[in-house]
């Protein structure tokens, strides 16, 4: 990349042909030499140049156009401002409600269907962060040189805690939606209001902050999508030749040119190493002048395992995601009903669900899987054990304790993903015939008298239950498997016998795969 | 010496830079630029890690940073800039010795070249009009080579010595250097290129050995000229300048005073390029209609005659007795002050006698005005100048408005003429009040009770304009000098383009001035006409001396390179020259730049050297490297309605620089029936004056891939192409 120009000797210039044409500014930038990264640092998680779907005439000419992610928004904007409508205007009753049956027995499920299949394809078509960012380009997609709004950048005191400000954003929607019995579905108002609310959210961290910081930092579910969507089958939009991408002059891709944004979410292509922060927004695929950038697929999982940088702001997102559904199962118990009854009769506490016992049991979820991670320290870490040296940021502080909490979170991926799936299956089993109705409804058809409204797709409780089962089975094995991976390349370095770590690492994400399980058995298909 | 270095080991610990870990994505843009090499990459996270030890706060890292992931914060770490003080006279009046002061001594030049950080993509450079070396011609200085800066400088410049008394360098170099956009004082880069130049001799023209057979009349010997002159005497190729006036070098020669400019400078360019061969032809007004006549006895004519014309307010009065322009007051003072000059007869040419304490008016506060008023204090006169801007955006340079002011000059920001007063000869002037908040606004006129000023003189210093009747043979002039649409990568990647922060050089938008001089330059490179070029104010408007020697060396570099020919030019051509064919194609799903493969081949088989790009990556400077141009288009439109070349490519032409009559072939790709796009796109490339040589269409069945015969319709195509274009070409040398 350094370019050394010699002096010519006789002081003339050169007068050879073309010799016009040679940039004077370009021949005299002496950068220096960019460090090589080591090679088996992204060698584990570069996909296989022949899963490169943008190699594909056709799928490159998509890719390309600066339409595409309007045209995947679009029907979602028009949806969700429906349901904003509908919620507000049409019938209370929420089952025949078009905004609460799209929203609570489709869009949720279906959300977490893209989210374990692909990664962030949701964030691809998403509505919210959609009209925030048509705001603050001011364009539905064309390529704008100046943008609307104040651009800050998120300050790094913030900014540092990564997934956690989501995770944070998730747990207090949840708890609203809780309350105010959001979800249920209850009215369809509130769902109405929600939808406001977080399309209002996006709109003024759009317009406070510059690129996608609100889907980046902030959006409740960007953290899930974030973690759970690691298990993902596509890659995200990656280099083809990591060398291009570092000896690149311009990095187009981060900074955006006449044909491509700046990637929005913060994330190179160059050093992208899971499909964690890539929107699938195109942007990088668009602006790269050396057509270096590809759209991946691999295979499921990969993005759990491959990584080697392991961030202490995703694990700690998924013991206190994982908290938060072992929650909404355990609040289907009697005996959890009993107790936050008895909770807010003492703490002064309208009703359902007590803020002590919500934070209370994710916190304590939270505490249990890092007493785990406390537990493999003590069993196994050397006693000479160093952490590398690090340690600016939460991110990426570095201690004996982390070196075992954070890659035992990341093999668990797989079960909380399957947590959350299998949470959302009673309502969709129960209700999505609902959806139809509710869509008739609009146009005079439909009622809750209609054979349709009342049907399921599985009826007993015995037949979900399997499902849910299932689902964690399935969960449980990948969780298995990717624990047992990430320990014999993460742990065992740090101590003990290899395969005893990662049979120990495989058991606990069977333990509480297990522990899930049955607690969906004893939840009996409530929704 | 009054250079002070800052005790840096007190101010180190200040210093501390914050790189956001969850947002660095290890890009390394900043690991690459940072001339202290206080930046390097954390192993575990692949982040990039600073030294706060060794970083000296230029921020370089921060306007770098692609995803604004890095923060410095504490002073900056670079000893004082040293300015010799100026020379001022004690008494002003008849001196014109030099006002600004290089550096006398090796200590003071090497105290300020230490103070460059040699940054590894330097911004000042691109903040030269000219794209000076600046990093490397300093080093030199550190190490006492003024031979090594002067080849350094030569590869840029012809003029250093000149440039560096006369440029604005806080809206150039120095206002682009890493300290100036750190907020800080940049390096006394034009002090610098003036000491190199002071203290070794600025060499003459090395004439290279091979000699080209080419001539090049010259219309103009200013900047433009001399620029263009140097590069194609050096070349070997017969040159010939027409200056209408009766001494060589154009406005610095005549319009810059001795105080800033001394003479031995401005005119030691052609002394050497007359020494070089040069055919100098003194009092030879060329006109516009003339430029033809010239083109039968030269292989090409570069038009650099600059833009001289005066301003002239249309105020009420303006046709008074004892109302003058620049021109004429700066020739007749500046020819006055001059051993054996006689000032009391350009005084009495004025009107204004002996009388002491006369005042002049002088209309503007440019840096023309400047010189109007300081020569005018020098000939005893009371001088005020007025402007209707804000000082804040004053148009003269910081340091040359100071200096007026230090010599009595009253410079009257926020005015405006209105009216002269006088019987028969001007006597007073009404001063309108005016507001302008902005920089980007024009000023406007309050409508409270003007000022009213007494004078004896006024003089209109406005600034000049371009001669309307070289419009007529030339009618794309000037060139509109703005950057329109994103900066290419590598200008955003330096960093030049944030915001500086500097109070040195007003905070002006100083990398957006330096992406507009990027237009002229490349302008330069582009024929306006078959076989004339045109450079500097000629092209542009009025600018600057360094621009318009850069565009006058780039012209020269192209009509070197394109080997323009006469009609009757004998077999002294040179045969070796390939053609070069520039394909541009706007391709859809892949059939035109599939077609534009195949007409290339045929061009290379036919000896052409090809270049093949997607239309929207051709600038000017892909055009000014291409004698032919073929362009190729899909046809947009449904069937019957709007059926016409893609927009790509419409937008491509209604932007593109002047094509100064460069042969182009052009072809449409259809699906069902092209209806008139073929006629459209021939009918856009004549409008955007290109010489359409021939062109075609291509349906579905004419691809040629299954083609039995051969040659194939794109085949054909490209043998006509090399037929009109290349047969010329090998005519001439026959």
């Amino acid at each position: 990349m350094a370019v050394q120009t010699e002096v010519p000797a006789e002081g003339r210039t050169d007068v050879s042909p073309g010799a016009h044409l040679i940039d004077p500014i370009a021949v005299a930038i002496r950068t220096r030499r960019p460090e090589e990264p080591s090679l088996e640092r992204f060698s584990a998680t570069d996909p296989s140049r022949g899963l490169d779907v943008a190699r594909h005439p056709l799928v490159a000419k998509i890719l390309h156009d600066r339409k595409l992610q309007f045209l995947l928004i679009l029907p979602n904007q028009i949806i969700f401002w429906l349901v904003i409508g509908i919620g507000l205007l049409g019938t209370v009753i929420p089952g025949l409600n078009f905004a609460t049956a799209i929203t609570w027995y489709l869009w949720f499920a279906l959300v977490f269907v893209m989210m374990v299949v692909v990664g962030r394809a949701w964030c691809a078509m998403c509505p919210f962060g959609g009209f925030g960012e048509w705001v603050q380009r001011h364009a539905f997609w064309k390529r704008k040189d100046s943008s609307i709004g104040l651009g800050l950048k998120m300050p790094e005191q913030v900014a540092q805690y990564g997934f956690l400000i989501s995770v944070g954003a998730f747990l207090l929607l949840t708890w609203i939606e809780e309350f105010f019995n959001i979800a249920g579905p209850g009215n369809p108002a509130s769902t109405s209001f929600m939808v406001l609310g977080i399309v209002g959210s996006a709109l003024v961290f759009f317009l406070v902050f510059e690129r996608r910081t609100f889907c980046r930092y902030v959006c409740p579910l960007t953290a899930l999508i974030g973690t759970v969507g690691t298990m993902g089958s596509v890659a995200g939009f990656r280099t083809r030749d990591r060398e291009v991408c570092q000896s690149c002059e311009t990095k187009d891709c981060m900074r955006g040119d006449a044909d491509g944004y700046g990637c929005p979410w913060y994330t190179w292509p160059g050093s992208s190493d899971s499909n964690s922060a890539c929107g699938l927004c195109t942007e990088c695929y668009k602006a790269c002048p050396s057509d270096n950038v590809g759209l991946f697929v691999q295979k499921p999982l990969t993005s759990v395992v491959a990584p080697s940088r392991r961030r202490a702001d995703v694990a700690w997102s998924i013991a206190l995601l994982f908290g938060l559904v072992v929650y909404q199962q355990l609040n289907a118990l009697t005996v959890f009903t009993n107790f936050d009854t008895w909770l807010n009769n003492h703490t002064f506490f309208p009703h359902y669900p007590d803020p002590i016992s919500y934070l209370g049991i994710i916190v304590a979820v939270a505490v249990v899987l890092a007493g785990f991670a406390w537990v493999f320290e003590k069993s196994f870490a050397r006693a000479d054990y160093t952490p590398a040296l690090s340690g600016r940021s939460f991110v990426d502080r570095t201690s004996t304790f982390r070196a075992y909490f954070l890659p035992l979170m990341y093999g668990i991926i797989p079960v909380v993903g399957a947590d959350y799936f299998a949470r959302q299956l009673p309502k969709f089993f129960q209700h999505l015939p609902r959806v139809p109705v509710a869509v008739g409804h609009l146009f005079g058809f439909g009622s809750t008298h209609s054979s349709l409204y009342n049907a399921s797709l599985i009826s007993s409780n015995g037949g979900i239950i399997a499902v849910q089962v299932g689902v964690m089975a399935a969960g449980t094995l990948a969780a298995m498997w990717t624990s047992w991976r990430i320990a014999g390349r993460d742990l065992a370095p740090v101590g003990g016998n290899k395969r005893v770590v990662q049979i120990s690492a495989a058991s606990f994400a069977l333990a509480i795969g297990v522990a899930t399980a049955v607690l969906y058995v004893l939840m009996n298909a409530a929704d | 010496m009054t250079a002070t270095v800052i005790n840096t080991t007190e101010t180190r610990d200040e210093r501390h830079v914050t790189v956001f870990v969850d947002r660095c994505a290890g890009c390394q843009e900043c690991v690459i630029r940072c001339p202290a090499g206080a930046l390097s990459m954390e192993p575990v996270t692949w982040t990039a890690i600073a030294n706060d030890a060794a970083c000296v706060g230029c921020r370089q890292c921060e306007r770098t940073c692609p995803f604004s992931a890095i923060v410095v914060e504490g002073p900056l770490a670079v000893s004082e800039r040293f300015d010799p003080p100026l020379h001022q006279p004690v008494e002003l009046r008849g001196n014109v010795d030099e006002t600004r002061r290089g550096y006398d001594t090796w200590e003071e030049a090497i105290a300020e070249a230490n103070r460059c950080l040699a940054c590894p993509d330097p911004t000042c450079m691109r903040g030269c009009p000219a794209h000076n070396d600046i990093p490397q011609f300093v080093a030199a200085v550190r190490d006492h080579d003024l031979e090594r800066a002067h080849a350094i400088l030569r590869r840029t410049t012809v003029i250093p010595d000149i440039c560096s008394r006369v440029c604005n360098q806080s809206a150039q170099c120095e206002g682009a250097c890493t300290w100036s956009l750190a907020g800080g004082v940049p390096v006394a880069v034009g002090r610098l290129e003036r000491f190199i130049a002071d203290h070794a001799a600025v060499p003459a023209p090395a004439i290279a050995t091979a000699s080209e057979p080419l001539s090049v009349g010259i219309i103009g010997s200013g900047p433009a000229g001399i620029g263009a002159a140097w590069d194609l005497i050096e070349a070997g190729a017969t040159v010939t300048v027409y200056e209408k006036d009766d001494t060589a070098g154009g406005l610095p020669i005549w319009g810059m005073p001795d105080f800033t400019l001394p003479d031995e400078v401005a005119s030691r360019p052609w002394r050497q390029l007359t020494e070089a061969g040069v055919d100098l032809r003194l009092n030879t007004p060329i006109p516009a209609e003339s430029i033809d006549q010239l083109l039968t006895i030269h292989d090409a004519v570069v038009v650099a005659h600059g833009a001289g014309v005066p301003i002239r307010l249309p105020v009420p009065g303006a046709d008074l007795a004892g109302v003058v322009d620049a021109t004429m007051f700066l020739k007749g003072a500046k020819a006055a002050m001059m051993p054996g000059g006689d000032a009391a007869a350009l005084r009495a040419e004025l009107g204004i006698g002996s009388q002491r304490g006369a005042r002049v008016l002088v209309l503007g506060a440019g840096n023309t005005a400047m010189d109007v008023a300081r020569m005018a204090r020098r000939l005893g006169l009371e001088a005020t100048c007025v402007d209707w801007l804000d000082e804040r955006f004053a148009l003269a340079r910081p340091d040359e408005l100071a200096e007026a002011r230090h010599e009595g000059v009253e410079v009257r920001f926020l005015r405006t003429l209105t009216a002269l007063e006088g019987d028969g000869r001007v006597a007073r002037a009404q001063l309108a009040h005016t507001v302008q908040p902005d920089r980007a606004k024009q000023p406007t006129v309050l409508k409270t009770t003007p000022d009213v000023l007494d004078v004896d003189l006024v003089v209109m210093a406005m600034g000049y304009r371009l001669d309307g009747t070289f419009k007529e043979a030339l009618p794309t002039l000037p060139i509109k000098k703005r950057h329109v649409g994103m900066a290419h990568g590598k200008w955003t990647a330096s960093g030049i383009l944030k915001n500086p922060a500097s109070a040195y050089n007003h905070h002006s938008p100083v990398g957006a001035l330096a992406l507009d001089r990027e237009v002229g330059l490349w302008a330069a490179a582009l024929p306006q006409r078959e076989r004339v070029w045109v450079a500097g104010d000629a092209l542009t408007g009025p600018a600057t001396v360094v621009e318009a020697m850069a565009q006058g060396r780039r012209a020269a570099r192209s009509i070197l390179d394109a080997h323009p020919a006469r009609p009757d030019r004998g077999a002294d051509f040179r045969a070796d020259h390939e053609t070069r064919v520039l394909i541009a194609y706007a391709s859809a799903g892949g059939t035109t730049a599939a077609l534009s493969q195949t007409i290339a081949d045929g061009l290379g088989i036919a000896g052409a050297r090809v270049t093949l790009k997607p239309v929207d990556q051709v600038g000017a400077k892909e055009l000014a490297a291409a004698d032919v141009l073929v362009l190729g288009t899909w046809v947009e439109g449904l069937v019957l309605a709007k059926v016409r070349p893609a927009k790509a490519m419409r937008e491509w032409l209604a932007k593109v620089p002047n094509l100064g009559g460069k042969p182009v072939a052009t072809f449409c790709t259809f699906g069902v029936n092209p209806r008139g796009a073929g006629d459209e796109l021939r009918d856009r490339v004549i409008a955007a004056g290109g010489v359409v040589v021939t062109s075609e269409v291509f349906g579905p069945h004419d691809r040629g891939e299954d083609a039995r015969l051969h040659p194939t319709k794109p085949e054909a195509f490209a043998n006509r192409i090399a037929a009109r274009v290349l047969t010329r070409v090998a005519a001439v040398v026959a």
